[in-house]
């Protein structure tokens, strides 16, 4: 592979006592693609994801994630934006102010605050909310909101756990375009779900299930590979959990 | 450097936005000042005593007037007997019991030896203790007045006559006494409690996660909780010192500098202490439990009702890691006996030690995981 690589992971494990949430995930994802990670609930994705993050510490392997060892996370941190699963932003803060609290925490002048503010509210027209407490946005705008949070710094990577869990179908269509700009000017995106539908806009996927990767290509190509005419019907072939197979 | 100012900017606009909070920083001082202050007290007063008198003379009622006629006691029903009197002591309905035998005046007038009895409830054994000397100092004084009306020489008895003088709180009133100490107690309410549920409260929702996902450094974020809480727990402590002074006219001897200063020391260990504790708990609950019980013994142990030097020695060994013993100590001799810099500096030294170690501990124990 001559592309340029955002994350390497090789043969990343992690325990919780006896419990195996990774075992040996092997994989690369590279600079500026969709990369989609799914898996069942339970499959380890949000455990990898921390790791990837800086949150969480590998057991074992080595991961690399924008060239930086993840025994570094702080470095790790300065060049990553992360949108968690759950909606962590201040809800008796304005929206502005939330953007205006991590865009200081992340190094940038009052000045360039505003500017990027401004020109990222106008991109995803929410405009009209600036002044508006968190606690009063409809879930649909709160998500984009923490999508605009994480990118907000101009990270390298972001990371995106279910951003659009319990979010209406319109609001997920407006996700997906808000990530296919992100990406198209080059910043890499990690994403998990569980929208099979979703799938099938990310440029690579990995199918995770009991901890473990069982399948990784493009959409297309998995699709072909095993016989199946979408991504949906392709996971429930291969990643339930083997013990209610049989 | 800059991060801490957009951090600060943030946890100020939280708290002002939030009612409870401001409630909280203006009503607490109030509240307790006004409640704890003339509340908490051991002055005894007002006794419930119930006299059997079984003599009913001139001199048997006099003796009576005397007693009831004090502050000390206030006469409960006349038990009928002494099964009835018995009984009173048991519900309550009298701590004290004096029993006047049929032959009192016969006694004063010299025929036989006059005798009282006196049955006290000891349940609270510094209340009896207290009852008892204050009902026989009013017999003495009766005595005395007897035997001087009987005509008897008083010069052939010479009394020893002691008369104090109360420093530092001439009048003997006890709010003197609790008034520091209360103080003591609004701070560590705003440190201990407001400050480590804030940070808690963000574990809790997820906010936590996402900064600590980002550069921010473990000081900087302390930093951040300590500084709104330190300024509003110094408010606080003017606020509450204001109450006093209008509506207890409680005496400030020393320097209002040095008892901020001191206080400030202070804030800054339990704050520490408070940021520590809840980068160990994982909820609100678990960290409220932890906050009180510390609280708790923190008080008890301090000197605020008691003299430490009567404390057993490992209690007293404790309180070297106790912040409000120290500071209980100080505001005492500072408002009280105007005390200067050099006559606490042991405390103050120790004060600033443990709020050095307290704030070390909670960066250090402060994981950017969550």
């Amino acid at each position: 592979m001559d592309r340029e690589m955002a994350i390497e992971v090789r043969d990343l494990v992690k325990r919780f006592g006896s419990f195996t949430a990774n075992d040996r995930l092997t994989f690369d994802v590279y600079k500026g693609e969709i990369f989609g990670f799914l898996g069942a609930n339970g499959a380890g994705k949000t455990t990898a994801m921390r790791i990837l993050c800086g949150l969480s510490r590998p057991t074992s392997g080595r991961v690399t994630v924008a060239g930086i060892d993840s025994g570094n996370p702080e470095a790790i941190k300065r060049r990553i934006g992360y949108m968690s699963q759950r909606f962590s932003l201040y809800e008796d803060l304005t929206v502005n102010e939330n953007l205006e609290l991590y865009g200081g925490i992340y190094g940038m002048t009052m000045k360039e605050i505003r500017q990027r503010r401004e020109e990222l509210l106008q991109r995803l027209s929410f405009t009209g909310y600036c002044e508006t407490l968190i606690q009063a946005l409809p879930l649909g705008l709160r998500q984009k909101l923490a999508f605009a949070v994480a990118v907000f710094h101009e990270p390298e990577i972001v990371f995106l756990d279910e951003p659009t869990s319990g979010v209406d179908p319109v609001t997920r269509r407006q996700f997906w375009e808000m990530i296919y700009e992100t990406a198209s000017r080059g910043m890499t995106v990690f994403v998990t779900t569980h929208y099979m539908d979703e799938a099938e806009y990310c440029d690579r996927i990995t199918i995770m299930s009991e901890g473990r990767i069982v399948a990784l290509d493009s959409p297309s190509a998995l699709r072909e590979q095993h016989g199946t005419a979408s991504v949906e019907e392709l996971f429930v072939k291969i990643a339930r959990p083997k013990n209610t197979n049989s | 450097m800059k991060r801490l100012l957009f951090l600060l900017k943030k946890e100020f606009r939280q708290i002002i936005r939030n009612p409870f909070m401001l409630r909280a920083i203006i009503g607490v001082p109030l509240l307790q000042m006004l409640i704890l202050v003339p509340a908490v007290t051991f002055e005894i007063k007002r006794l419930d005593l119930a006299v059997a008198d079984n003599d009913r003379s001139p001199d048997s009622r006099e003796l009576i007037s005397k007693l009831t006629g004090s502050l000390f006691f206030r006469s409960a029903a006349a038990p009928l007997n002494m099964a009835d009197a018995e009984a009173m002591l048991f519900s309550g309905d009298a701590d004290m019991v004096l029993v006047i035998p049929d032959d009192f005046s016969e006694g004063l007038a010299g025929i036989t030896t006059p005798r009282l009895q006196v049955l006290v409830d000891a349940v609270n054994a510094t209340q009896a203790m207290l009852g008892w000397s204050y009902l026989t100092s009013i017999v003495r004084d009766y005595n005395r007045e007897v035997i001087m009306a009987r005509g008897a020489a008083t010069s052939a008895i010479p009394g020893i006559s002691t008369s104090p003088r109360y420093w530092y709180n001439p009048t003997l009133n006890y709010k003197y006494f609790m008034l520091p100490g209360i103080l003591v107690i609004l701070i560590i309410a705003i440190g201990l409690m407001l400050a480590g549920l804030n940070l808690v409260k963000e574990l809790e929702t997820g906010t936590l996660e996402q900064i600590n996902v980002t550069p921010v450094r473990r000081w900087e974020l302390i930093v951040s909780k300590v500084i709104p809480f330190f300024i509003f727990g110094l408010l606080d402590l003017a606020l509450g010192l204001g109450v006093g002074w209008i509506a207890f006219n409680i005496p400030f001897e020393g320097s209002l500098l040095l008892f901020f200063g001191c206080s400030a020391i202070f804030l800054l260990a339990v704050l520490g202490l408070a940021l520590f504790l809840s980068t160990l708990a994982s909820n609100r609950q678990q960290y409220l439990f932890v906050a009180f019980f510390f609280t708790m013994v923190f008080i008890l142990m301090s000197g605020i009702f008691t003299p430490t030097e009567s404390m057993p020695g490992w209690a007293q060994q404790f309180n070297w890691v106790n912040p409000v013993a120290y500071l209980m100590r100080i505001n005492r001799m500072v408002m009280l006996k105007g005390a200067g810099f050099h006559d606490i500096a042991r405390d103050v030294g120790m004060l600033t030690v443990l709020a050095i170690a307290f704030i070390t501990l909670a960066i250090r124990a402060y994981r950017k995981r969550a």
